[in-house]
């Protein structure tokens, strides 16, 4: 037999192997239903318009810490940080006796087009951690910024550093103008007002230039091993999970993503010191409190090079970086991740905790 | 017996060109298969050549000869905008401007991905022809070429040449967009449906009302003391 032939009858057993693999996951997958996403029990403690602030039920002794408060990205659903029981950063946290807020900012619409970056930030945040410190009796709160999350946490700790005792920043972007950041120098030639000058940016627009990062991987490779897992019932749900959230893209009100393209990516306002919110200039050199910087070595959409810099923009003398070993969203859902994240987070705030 | 020169005998376009992509297909496999033509010069290798005669052969222009009228060729049948319907026409003959723009464009950006299919394809014949133990498995030799495949992307996606292709791709359809909403602005108010105009205005009025009903916001001004101070 000649190795073509050789290598053809190879190739044709492997793929009614496959053929036999993929039988079987599409028939699981046709049987699994809609997923389920979210695993912690929480509470609507505040609302405004869309943006409803959650408290989630603890599952742990207190460790007497002040209350987390978790921002998360505008640009996707929040619910990632509680994918599942095992695979939640938030449940870990509540384990390790955190008190634990979120804020989820809803799916924005025609009625939010007009709403401008300073009122996400200045506004609704700000109105969360007031409502925060005043129903627990306290001065100051700790912030966990999330991707573009902890960008605006940034921006309102420098703000409003009173009310923040400990900040931390995870997969958050800084420097935006970096040679790996692959969406940073797309964005730099779009006409952004003719983008927004029709509404709000649609969620699956945004969907379009995330797959556009990594094609193959992202729009073949995944559903191929999807196939291989051979109707695998418990992995196919987490697969479906993760894909449900990944197409979960909410619309971004027009003006506020106009105003954060271009002051963040386009002109990288943030650490030039030129950003101005509220009518206020926003130098990072205000973010004295304690921070923690923690960055995912593989990250695809925020590298490490848009997170490093951090520490040299800000005020604060206590700034601690941590890398870990994962990807963008493996950050929120790996083992890897689980296992070391939030018990970094919980030991770094208690080595933090407040004197009163 | 059909003369093959006659228009009945000839072979249809189509099935040469299927013919040329298979018989492209069938030498980049044996070249796989076969170590003598592993060290054969490098693959000239029209595999993409021949994907394209044969999307070509379908009426499915893939090139950007295949979108090569200008506006002014497409426009050249109009009459220059006159009357009253003027302005709506002017904004008709801009969108179809705009979807030759994008066409041209597109195809341009598909070309990019061509080369970019080439360029894997040639790194997974090299790769394979150093690693044998790739071709011991189908599911292996498939995670190569979606590894080369990411490789040739990520290089062409980092260029200036992609970004501003990319971006030109989307600035045209936001004008597009904005051109079409022109219309539809103008056909809401003929059939007295709340147009996008009037819906802004009232968002507006509604912000203002909000701004004037909410307390003024408090803000603290003085950052902490960084620790040690």
């Amino acid at each position: 037999m000649t190795a073509a032939a050789d290598l053809f009858a190879r190739f044709l057993q492997d793929a009614e192997a496959m053929r036999e693999q993929s039988r079987a996951a599409l028939r699981a997958l046709r049987e699994l239903g809609e997923v389920k996403v979210g695993a912690s029990e929480k509470t609507c403690v505040y609302a405004e318009h869309k943006v409803q602030l959650y408290r989630y039920v603890p599952l742990a002794r207190s460790a007497k810490l002040p209350p987390l408060l978790i921002c998360y990205a505008m640009v996707n659903r929040p619910y990632m940080l509680d994918l599942q029981p095992d695979r939640s950063l938030i449940r870990e946290l509540l384990f390790l006796g955190l008190d634990v807020y979120l804020i989820d900012w809803g799916y924005p619409d025609g009625a939010d087009r007009f709403t401008p970056l300073d009122e996400y930030i200045c506004g609704y945040l700000g109105r969360c951690v007031e409502f925060i410190l005043k129903s627990n009796g306290i001065s100051a709160l700790n912030l966990l910024g999330v991707c573009q999350g902890g960008t605006m946490s940034l921006c309102y700790t420098a703000l409003e550093p009173q009310g923040v005792a400990n900040l931390i920043t995870m997969v958050s972007p800084v420097d935006f103008k970096t040679p790996e950041n692959l969406l940073s120098k797309w964005a730099q030639h779009i006409d952004i007002d003719l983008l927004t000058q029709s509404g709000n940016v649609s969620g699956e627009f945004l969907n379009l230039v995330y797959l556009a990062l990594m094609p193959f991987r992202l729009t073949q490779q995944k559903y191929v091993n999807l196939l291989q897992l051979q109707g695998d019932r418990a992995q196919l749900e987490n697969f479906m999970r993760m894909e449900k959230w990944i197409f979960d893209s909410p619309d971004q009100p027009a003006r506020a993503f106009r105003e954060f393209v271009q002051w963040f990516f386009q002109e990288n306002r943030l650490v030039q010191g030129a950003l101005v919110l509220d009518a206020r200039p926003v130098s990072l050199k205000n973010v004295t409190c304690p921070v923690l910087n923690i960055y995912a070595a593989n990250d695809h959409l925020v590298p490490p090079s848009a997170s490093i810099p951090l520490g040299a923009h800000i005020g604060s003398e206590d700034y601690v970086a941590l890398q870990v070993d994962v990807g963008h969203i493996g950050m929120y859902v790996s083992g890897k991740a689980r296992k070391s994240v939030p018990a970094t987070i919980a030991r770094w705030l208690g080595e933090r905790r407040p004197l009163n | 017996m059909n003369d093959p020169n006659t228009r009945f005998g000839a072979e249809p376009t189509f099935l040469k060109a299927w013919d040329d992509y298979a018989t492209a297909c069938q030498t980049l496999f044996e070249r796989f298969g076969d170590p003598a033509a592993k060290r054969a010069a490098p693959l000239p290798l029209p595999f993409f050549g021949a994907w394209q005669d044969f999307a070509k052969s379908l009426g499915m222009p893939s090139d950007a000869a295949g979108a090569s009228a200008t506006p002014q060729e497409m426009l050249a049948g109009f009459l220059p905008s006159l009357g009253v319907s003027r302005e709506y026409q002017e904004i008709a003959q801009r969108m179809l401007e705009l979807g030759a723009r994008f066409q041209r464009h597109c195809a341009e950006f598909m070309q990019q991905g061509v080369d970019i299919g080439q360029q894997a394809m040639e790194a997974i014949q090299k790769q394979s022809a150093n690693d044998a133990s790739l071709l011991s498995s189908t599911s292996a030799y498939y995670d190569a070429w979606i590894d080369c495949a990411e490789q040739a992307y990520a290089q062409a996606a980092h260029s200036d040449q992609f970004a501003v292709l990319l971006a030109e791709l989307c600035n045209i359809m936001s004008a597009f967009k904005v051109e079409r909403g022109k219309l539809l602005e103008a056909l809401a108010r003929q059939l007295d449906w709340p147009s996008r105009a009037e819906v802004d205005s009232l968002h507006h009025q509604v912000r203002d009302l909000m701004a004037a009903a909410r307390p003024a916001r408090p803000r603290s001004r003085k950052p902490r003391k960084p620790a040690g101070q």
